[in-house]
């Protein structure tokens, strides 16, 4: 098994994700789990066989991440349409995991990226998907949040505040790992489970302003509008600690966790 | 303003009144000096801390700031100060025995403020703990709440505690000595002999893996031999071994290798906040969001 029969598998699951995708949309909850949860088979076999032939599990390199973040992903819309049938969130899931897919389908030469040894962790994986999660469905709740701030703009329903809650409560569970995930790694690797790098201020920051939003929602007599800003200004501080630090000057040099830049 | 029932208002005084408070402590006193907190003294401050939550919990209904500190309208400002803080920490460079914005871990204002979010923890975790109601929605908060609390409270204060050495190893020369991370030299309970130092590099010549080879000899008697990777320390009477570094000019015939020594016997306690936590999310993401009645 390699990555030239990737294609096959891949299509093949993207194609019973999608007939769940369809089904949710028609109500149909039958179909859209069997449909959702076969799909997750065919990719797993994938990822199970790839195991065996490489005679070690497939985390190591950027591409093989990649291939756990297209499992997790409809398995996650899964889990989450079960609890709240939002009839879209299978098609999200489906559309993120496909743009992943067709990463590995057409840049292939990156699965044999090298991959320095402070990467080389049982940790790296669930730490960075986890985390591609929580941006995935707390960028859903800023669409929610932008929708009702600027299109709707009066008579928010009570429903439509549950679905941004309840995908704020999602997305904060799994930062919430991922930040935790990213501490025990880091206590392996560097010695120390926090040390205040950038990155981690930033996610520190980011991880109180999701808190924020929860507890103002809580406050009885609070102002919706309000909320819904706190939610968008949350996401601002988000896109800060995924890829903006790159770019300040404060932690030019200083953090472990700027990507791409050669040296 | 200040007519009860206090309001986010009140709140923001509080906090903005620490700030001030810290202000006024970051001028007379200077910065916190967190090496002043080793054991016992973190032991005495934490026992202190406790009993002032506890104080505070027993006498909310005789003080009503007490009472106010358990409530969303204490705990938002105070979040939102410690946003805006730790915003101005990401933004500003960090360095250690920097002043006042520099050096934001040692400035009284932002650990003021952290000190009073984790004392409207423990307040409100005592009220809970005491007005149990269902597992399904108590359970959840206890996690979250008690684990934020258990793990900033004892990695604040177990910090102190906390050693960090550099050890060199030259092939086949056992080492007991140890450099402190202010240049001392230090002799340690452990020894270590390197015998091999690792080095693989990819097609490209890039680093892919870089290991040593050791002899663990410790003052209780043990002889263990074992690798040490990066990513991969080993555990022995308290201390992890982790690969840190090698002769870069040698490269893969380096004939030295540099470890790190962390003793940290806080630990524990820090990662039974994290599981806490870790289990409190599984629960947050299982239950989701409030219900509406």
């Amino acid at each position: 098994m390699s990555w030239e029969h990737f294609i096959y598998f891949a299509i093949a699951s993207v194609l019973l994700w999608a007939v769940g995708a369809w089904a949710a949309w028609r109500n149909r909850s039958a179909i859209a789990y069997s449909a959702t949860i076969l799909g997750l088979l065919v990719f797993f076999a994938f990822i199970l066989m790839m195991w065996i032939s490489l005679e070690r599990p497939p985390l190591r390199t950027m591409g093989e991440t990649r291939l756990w973040y297209s499992f997790f992903l409809p398995l996650a819309g899964l889990i989450v349409y079960s609890r709240w049938k939002y009839k879209w969130i299978l098609s999200f899931s489906t559309i993120l995991a496909l743009v992943f897919i067709c990463v590995n389908l057409f840049k292939p030469e990156i699965h044999d990226k090298t991959l320095m040894p402070a990467l080389q962790s049982p940790w790296f994986a669930p730490h960075v998907i986890v985390y591609m999660f929580a941006y995935a469905v707390l960028g859903a709740a800023t669409v929610m949040a932008i929708y009702l701030l600027f299109i709707k703009k009066s008579g928010v329903a009570a429903e439509e505040f549950d679905i941004t809650d309840n995908l704020v409560y999602v997305g904060l569970a799994f930062l919430t790992i991922g930040m935790l995930f990213g501490a025990l790694w880091a206590k392996e690797a560097w010695g120390h489970y926090w040390s205040w790098d950038p990155k981690e201020t930033w996610a520190a920051i980011t991880w109180l302003a999701y808190l924020i939003y929860v507890h103002y929602r809580q406050l009885p007599r609070h102002r919706e509008r309000l909320a819904l800003w706190i939610l968008i200004g949350s996401f601002v501080l988000l896109q800060m600690c995924w890829w903006g630090i790159n770019y300040l000057p404060s932690t030019q040099g200083s953090s472990v966790h700027t990507y791409n830049i050669s040296d | 303003m200040w007519t009860k029932p206090w309001n986010m208002k009140e709140g923001f005084l509080i906090g903005g009144g620490l700030i001030i408070a810290g202000l006024a402590l970051e001028l007379s006193v200077g910065p916190i000096i967190w090496e002043a907190f080793a054991w016992p003294a973190n032991g005495m401050v934490l026992a202190g801390f406790l009993l002032m939550i506890a104080m505070m919990f027993l006498l909310r209904k005789k003080v009503y700031a007490f009472q106010f500190v358990g409530t969303y309208q204490a705990a938002i400002p105070a979040m939102v100060y410690a946003v805006v803080l730790t915003i101005i920490m990401g933004l500003i460079r960090q360095k250690v025995g920097g002043t006042w914005l520099n050096d934001m871990l040692s400035f009284w204002p932002f650990v003021l403020i952290y000190v009073y979010i984790t004392a409207i923890l423990g307040v409100i975790i005592l009220r809970r703990v005491t007005h149990l109601s269902s597992w399904k929605r108590d359970l959840p908060f206890l996690l979250n709440h008690l684990g934020l609390f258990i793990a900033l409270s004892t990695a604040t204060l177990g910090n102190a505690d906390m050693q960090r050495v550099k050890m060199i190893c030259g092939v086949d020369e056992p080492e007991w000595r140890a450099m402190t991370t202010d240049g001392r030299i230090i002799e340690m309970p452990i020894a270590i002999e390197l015998k091999k130092f690792i080095m693989e590099t990819y097609d490209d010549g890039s680093p892919k893996r870089f290991a040593s080879e050791i002899q663990v000899v410790t003052k209780t008697f043990k002889y263990i031999e074992t690798t040490v990777d990066v990513n991969k320390p080993y555990e022995v009477d308290g201390w992890k071994i982790y690969q840190y570094g090698y002769d870069t000019q040698m490269g893969a015939q380096s004939q030295i290798s540099i470890f790190e020594l962390v003793s940290d016997p806080w630990l524990p306690w820090v990662y039974a906040g994290i599981y806490m936590m870790l289990a409190g999310a599984v629960c947050m993401f299982a239950i989701g969001g409030r219900k509406r009645t």
